[in-house]
């Protein structure tokens, strides 16, 4: 199963969307969603571990995640990087890991809660397009995953 | 010197520990004559002073924990509410931290914000990185209290030498990240002694915090 959050407004790339990413998957169209940023609370890793203290539309969301295989983000850009609207949607990410820490592949990483998750980024408009693979990497390597890309949208 | 520091933090400031590097900071700033103000983005209210201040000021540092792998989305929001374009010329630095100890994990975190000051119309100050902050908050026993006000301590010195230097681009604040990944001996140790260690610490915060599920409990599986 994929799981995409699509951070740009509702309607506006969707066949995009289901041409660049194959296979089953379910597209989660985020823009008119209550989603508060993370706020570092790590209630979620000490207090009530796997549940975000904020109570919003994203708990439905990691509902969906913890039987998810890949994750796709779908965000606009901005200095570079994804804006603040795909970024919000990722930093919520924190209760799918733990507060356990482990080497992986030589690097301190936290451990998965559920299960090895990959992640990939389409986006749109200019970015720097090595600083966001280079992220994907990191981002699938701190879910235990692997990078599915990172693939700029063609223009509306 | 006057410096604005905005802290890009989301955690409330009583429990920030960017909060409290930042206090460190200040200290050294103030023992080497320079005064600083400070806003933080976990307040929504702060916003338009801290706009502000941006705008108005030649000396402006951003301070931020690492999140997952660049800067926390509700500094990317307020970034995005700043002009691009500026009337008098400034300098913007950076105070980059986070949980984890090892330098790389900070790399592209700080690749971003090397890029963020020329956007900005801005000329680039450096970026001060150190990992570990995590015990900032839970230092609980008098061993991790003694390492922990050490850790504050070198960002005093670290706020003396913002001041002599008037950036982070010197050798000292180069070398303040420390390890860039752990030599083989401490993922050797941490296999046989400090990973249960760890552990157990994280247990003990848990339970302080009222707790009362397993730490890797999974509560959305079926």
């Amino acid at each position: 199963m994929t799981i995409v959050l699509n951070t740009l407004e509702e309607g506006a790339v969707s066949g995009q969307i289901s041409t660049l990413i194959n296979g089953d998957m379910e597209v989660i169209n985020t823009s008119d969603m209550k989603i508060a940023h993370c706020m570092g609370c790590n209630l979620c890793w000490l207090k009530t571990p796997g549940i975000c203290a904020i109570k919003d539309d994203y708990e439905g969301i990691l509902k969906k995640l913890v039987v998810a295989e890949n994750l796709w983000l779908v965000s606009d850009t901005r200095f570079g990087f994804v804006d603040w609207r795909g970024k919000k949607v990722m930093d919520r990410i924190v209760p799918m890991l733990n507060m356990y820490v482990e080497f992986r592949e030589g690097l301190e990483r936290h451990e998965v809660r559920y299960h090895p998750l990959n992640f990939g980024l389409l986006y749109k408009g200019k970015a720097d397009q090595d600083f966001l693979e280079e992220w994907s990497r990191r981002v699938a390597s701190n879910m235990a995953g692997r990078s599915l890309g990172v693939i700029k949208m063609g223009e509306e | 010197m006057h410096v604005v520091i905005i802290n890009g933090s989301p955690r409330v400031q009583k429990n920030s520990n960017t909060d409290k590097i930042i206090q460190s900071f200040g200290k050294g700033l103030q023992a080497s004559g320079a005064t600083y103000e400070l806003y933080s983005l976990s307040n929504r209210q702060e916003w338009d002073a801290a706009r502000e201040a941006f705008i108005g000021h030649d000396q402006i540092i951003f301070a931020l924990p690492l999140f997952v792998e660049c800067v926390p989305g509700i500094m990317l929001e307020f970034l995005e509410s700043l002009p691009t374009e500026r009337k008098s010329p400034a300098q913007l630095s950076f105070i980059l931290h986070g949980g984890f100890d090892e330098g790389h994990q900070f790399r592209l975190g700080e690749r971003f914000l090397q890029s963020l000051p020329e956007q900005f119309g801005c000329t680039y100050g450096g970026c001060l990185i150190q990992g570990g902050s995590f015990l900032i908050r839970f230092r609980d026993d008098e061993k991790m209290k003694e390492t922990m006000t050490k850790k504050l301590d070198a960002y005093i010195k670290m706020g003396q030498s913002f001041v002599s230097n008037g950036h982070f681009m010197t050798e000292e604040a180069r070398k303040f990240i420390g390890y860039e990944k752990n030599p083989w001996i401490v993922h050797l140790l941490f296999l046989i002694f400090i990973k249960r260690l760890v552990r157990k610490n994280f247990e003990r915060f848990a339970q302080q915090w009222g707790c009362t599920r397993p730490l890797d409990d999974k509560p959305y599986l079926l």
